[in-house]
This record gives structure tokens, C-alpha cells and sequence, in this order.
């Protein structure tokens, strides 16, 4: 495992980095109300970017952004850019489907689909591949060893996915987002419903993924944004108050709100 | 500053502040007390500063204890964690001031006023001087929070290896004058050199006073002020 924190303090700054998503003045709406205020952020590639911020900040709201999840909720818009690779995800000519295949999302809560494990990380495959079985076991072998799972599952590959514990369960859900390829993960406080030890596997799995994905992880547990991420963002009111590697935002950060967030004097 | 939602978090940071400025206020007692003996040859004064060090040694552990647990409980962050992780680094410095200190004072007792030289003694007095506003300047800025005097006190280290430089050559002179001075030359000698140490330790202080302070570092080298130290010699 790589060390909590990263000693090489003088790398490049992670503006210099090629960016995986680039989002451009954007603002969001919850009806009149604006959650999200001007958010210009650049997320490096195949990195892990933590959003922390008090309850109600946007931390949350700037994630469902970024795979348009926002959509299946009336009166919710968006506006600006969001760059996936260079095109604006935002378009309305982005196709929904293809865009959610290539940036997967993983929530607080376990939410394992009532069928078989082995079904759980099919299904999602079946809606946009056209696989053999021999292929499909692969798939969902190779899934499941990148969620850490496989050693702990492969003899009850039929049993129910909602069997397993919710630590077991969460990284159902990682695996079932990884099966599908994707380029980027949201994961949204994922780790803030579990006990220490599955928590641990979680940051240790996410640790691993960033070798191959951009993620980008929304968290609670400041420690945990310390532990996993390489660049910090601290949003607050609907704000980005400050971006910068992770080093920097936990050891001496330029803003005061943040150093007061972070230090535990608000929020 | 404003004050923590947990109440508690802000009485452990101020203890262990508190314990830093007992320490420094001890330190510089320390050293005032183990030079002033040395120049009167007071046995008792060198004593208490003996005994002093044991104080020293007990509340460096306190702070230990503190901090450690500290962190275990709360993990502090950005200049909470500068601020305990800093306050272990100038205990340290502080205690080893103390054993410096103490280290005159044992001397004490050999040096044997009545042989040393009083120019010789005049010269270790002025050189403690420095010393003793250094020891006390590093912690009375700390704690009202300037980082500009402490980078500036830690340049002003210079001075104390300049007088050492001239302590060292005079020390030598007498020696050579007149074999009888060796044996109390050879002791203050020592207590230069603990001296010079000394400041060293509270350059250290200020160096870590201002990471805690203000997040950054200082330069790895300090600007040379006085070509007369590059010629030195070895000590």
C-alpha cells in the first residue's frame, strides 16, 4: 500500500496534470435556489480528487453534476461546462447512457440489486455489451478481484448480493461499477456507513483503482480525504473555497474557512 | 482564533502551550543561573540548576504524554497539527538546553574562580548575554505569535558563533601565557562550547516556532552575516 500521505511534497502542481474533467463556470439550480456558485475545477487524470465541505455545501450536489444523475429529479438544472476528455458532458446532445457507462457512481448505502452476486455485476454488463457466458464469467471474475471481493464470494457466486455485509455489499457496488469499464468513479461518502475494518478495505481498494481511473470521492471523514485522495477540494455555501494537493489543504491551507473547517471551529 | 466547537480541544492546545513557555521560562533560568554561577563560582546556585533539570526532564515527558494523546484523540489538522507536532520538536530543544545548562553548572566546582583569568571571565559573561536574550526572545515571540522576529532572532545566531570564534582564540592566548590557566581555560572552554550549543538549540526553536506559526519553512541556510566564523577554528 502507498503511504497515507504522499512525501513528495514537491510535485508538480496538479494544474500542470492532464485533466480527466474540467468544469467551467458552472452553476446549479435547485428550482430558484443556487446550490453550486461559479465552480471552475480541473480533476487530474487516473488521481483521486476529495470534495469535503459542511452539510448542505454542494459538496454532494457538484458530484450528481458530473454523471448528470441530477436529471432524474424535476426542476434540478445546470449550467456552464462540464469537460469530459474535451466535450462538454452538459450538451444536450450527450447521449445519458454512454456517458453513465463511462463515469460510474457508488452511493453511502449499499444498494446491491436483489438477484445473485453473479447477476448483480451481469446485469449492468448485458445492458450495453453483447457477451459470451465464458466471456461474462471473465467479466465478473475480473470484477470482482479488482473490488477485492472474489476471494470472499467465488464459492457463492449464486447466493443473493443483499447476503453479504454492508462492507461486502459496497464493494459489490464498486465491483458492479467496474465491470461496466468505466473511465471515472463517484463514489459518494462511500465508506461512512461501515465499520472500521471495511472501511479500511474500501480506502485500500480506491488506493488501487486510481492506478486506472479517475475518482473522485465526496467524504465526511476528513481523515479519510487525508488518507486516499492527492488533491482536495473544499467547498462551502454553494462555494469551491479552495482547491490544492492534499498535503497542502490538511497541513497549512491558504484560507482561512478552510483551516477553520478543517481544524473543527465551524461546521 | 476563533475557538473550537469541542471545548475541550482548546484546553488541550493551551496546556501544552503552557507547557512550552514553562519550559522556556525554565531554560532561560537555567542558563542565566548556570553562567552567573560560573562567573561567581556560587556552588549552591550551580545546584539548583542541577536539580532544575530534573523539572525539565519531567515536564518535557508531560508534554510528551500530552501530545501524543492529543493527537490520538483529536487528530489535529493544518495549524493544530503544526502546533503539537512543533511543540514536541521545541521540547526536545528545550530539554537539551537544560542539559546543556546543567552541564555548566557541574563544571562549577573545577573552574576555581580564583585561578580563571578576569578578562577571560568577562568574555564568557558577555557571550551568555547573547545567549540569554536569544533563549528568552525565541519563546516570548512565539508566544505573541511573530514569525518575522523569529526569523530574524534566528539570523541573529550568528553573533553567538562570532563571540565563540573570539571566546576559543582568547581561551587559547591565556593558555598559552601561562600553563597554570590550562586546567580552569580547558573547563570554560567547555562551557563556551555549551554555550554556542545552546544557541544552536534555540535556532532550532525559532525554526520550528515559525513552521508552526506560518505553515512554511524557513530557508535551509541562513544567510552567513559575519565572514569571521568561516575561519573558525575546528572545535
Amino acid at each position: 500500500m502507498k503511504p497515507m500521505l504522499s512525501t513528495d511534497l514537491n510535485v508538480a502542481d496538479t494544474t500542470v496534470e492532464k485533466a480527466k474533467i474540467e468544469i467551467k463556470n458552472l452553476n446549479f439550480y435547485y428550482g430558484q435556489s443556487k446550490a453550486l456558485k461559479d465552480i471552475n475545477l480541473s480533476l487530474p487524470e487516473r488521481s483521486v480528487t476529495a470534495f469535503i465541505g459542511p452539510s448542505g455545501c454542494g459538496k454532494s450536489t457538484l458530484l450528481r453534476v458530473l454523471n448528470r444523475i441530477y436529471e432524474l429529479y424535476p426542476k434540478q438544472s445546470a449550467e456552464g461546462q462540464v469537460l469530459l476528455d474535451g466535450k462538454n458532458i452538459l450538451d444536450r446532445s450527450q447521449d445519458l447512457n454512454l456517458l453513465r457507462t463511462k463515469i460510474g457512481m457508488v452511493f453511502q448505502k449499499p444498494t446491491p440489486f436483489p438477484m445473485s452476486i453473479y447477476e448483480n455485476i451481469a446485469f449492468g454488463v448485458r445492458l450495453y455489451e453483447k457477451i459470451s457466458k465464458a466471456e461474462m464469467d471473465s467479466r465478473v471474475e475480473s470484477a470482482l478481484k479488482r473490488a477485492a471481493l472474489w476471494n470472499e464470494v467465488k464459492d457463492k457466486l449464486n447466493a443473493s448480493g443483499q447476503s453479504l455485509s454492508g462492507g461486502q455489499q459496497q464493494r459489490l457496488c464498486i465491483a458492479r461499477t467496474v465491470a461496466v469499464k468505466p473511465e471515472v468513479i463517484l463514489l459518494d461518502e462511500p465508506a461512512s456507513a461501515l465499520d472500521p475494518l471495511s472501511t479500511a478495505k474500501i480506502e485500500e481498494l480506491i488506493d488501487e483503482l486510481q492506478a486506472d481511473y479517475t475518482i473522485v470521492i465526496v467524504t465526511h471523514n476528513m481523515q479519510q480525504a487525508a488518507r486516499v485522495s492527492r488533491q482536495t477540494a473544499f467547498m462551502y455555501l454553494g462555494e469551491l473555497v479552495e482547491f490544492d494537493r492534499t498535503e497542502k489543504i490538511f497541513t497549512s491551507p491558504r484560507e482561512k474557512r478552510t483551516q477553520d473547517y478543517i481544524t473543527g471551529r465551524f461546521g | 482564533m476563533a475557538e473550537h466547537t469541542v471545548a475541550s480541544f482548546d484546553e488541550d492546545l493551551r496546556q501544552i502551550s503552557r507547557l512550552i513557555t514553562d519550559m522556556g521560562d525554565l531554560a532561560g533560568s537555567m542558563v542565566g543561573g548556570s553562567t552567573r554561577a560560573l562567573l561567581e563560582s556560587d556552588n549552591a546556585l550551580a545546584q539548583r540548576v542541577v536539580s532544575d533539570d530534573a523539572i525539565m526532564d519531567a515536564r518535557q515527558r508531560e508534554l510528551d504524554d500530552r501530545a501524543i494523546t492529543l493527537i490520538a484523540k483529536r487528530q489535529p489538522m493544518a495549524d493544530d497539527l503544526r502546533h503539537v507536532v512543533g511543540s514536541i520538536r521545541m521540547a526536545g530543544d528545550l530539554e537539551r538546553i537544560g542539559d546543556l545548562a546543567k552541564n555548566i553548572a557541574k563544571r562549577v566546582g573545577s573552574v576555581g574562580v580564583s585561578t580563571a583569568p578576569r578578562d577571560l571571565t568577562h568574555s564568557i559573561d558577555s557571550m551568555a548575554q547573547l545567549v540569554l536574550i536569544q533563549v528568552q526572545g525565541v519563546i516570548q515571540e512565539y508566544t505573541v505569535g511573530d514569525a518575522a522576529a523569529l526569523a530574524k532572532l534566528r539570523n541573529d545566531d550568528e553573533r553567538i558563533d562570532v563571540k565563540y570564534t573570539s571566546v576559543f582564540r582568547e581561551l587559547l592566548t591565556y593558555m598559552m601565557e601561562d600553563p597554570r590557566n590550562i586546567t580552569a581555560c580547558t573547563h570554560l572552554l567547555f562551557c563556551a562550547k555549551n554555550l554556542e550549543r545552546i544557541g544552536d538549540h534555540v535556532t532550532n526553536i525559532a525554526e520550528n516556532a515559525y513552521y508552526v506559526l506560518t505553515g512554511t519553512q524557513l530557508p535551509a541556510n541562513r544567510p552567513k552575516q559575519d565572514e569571521t566564523a568561516m575561519s573558525a577554528p575546528a572545535a
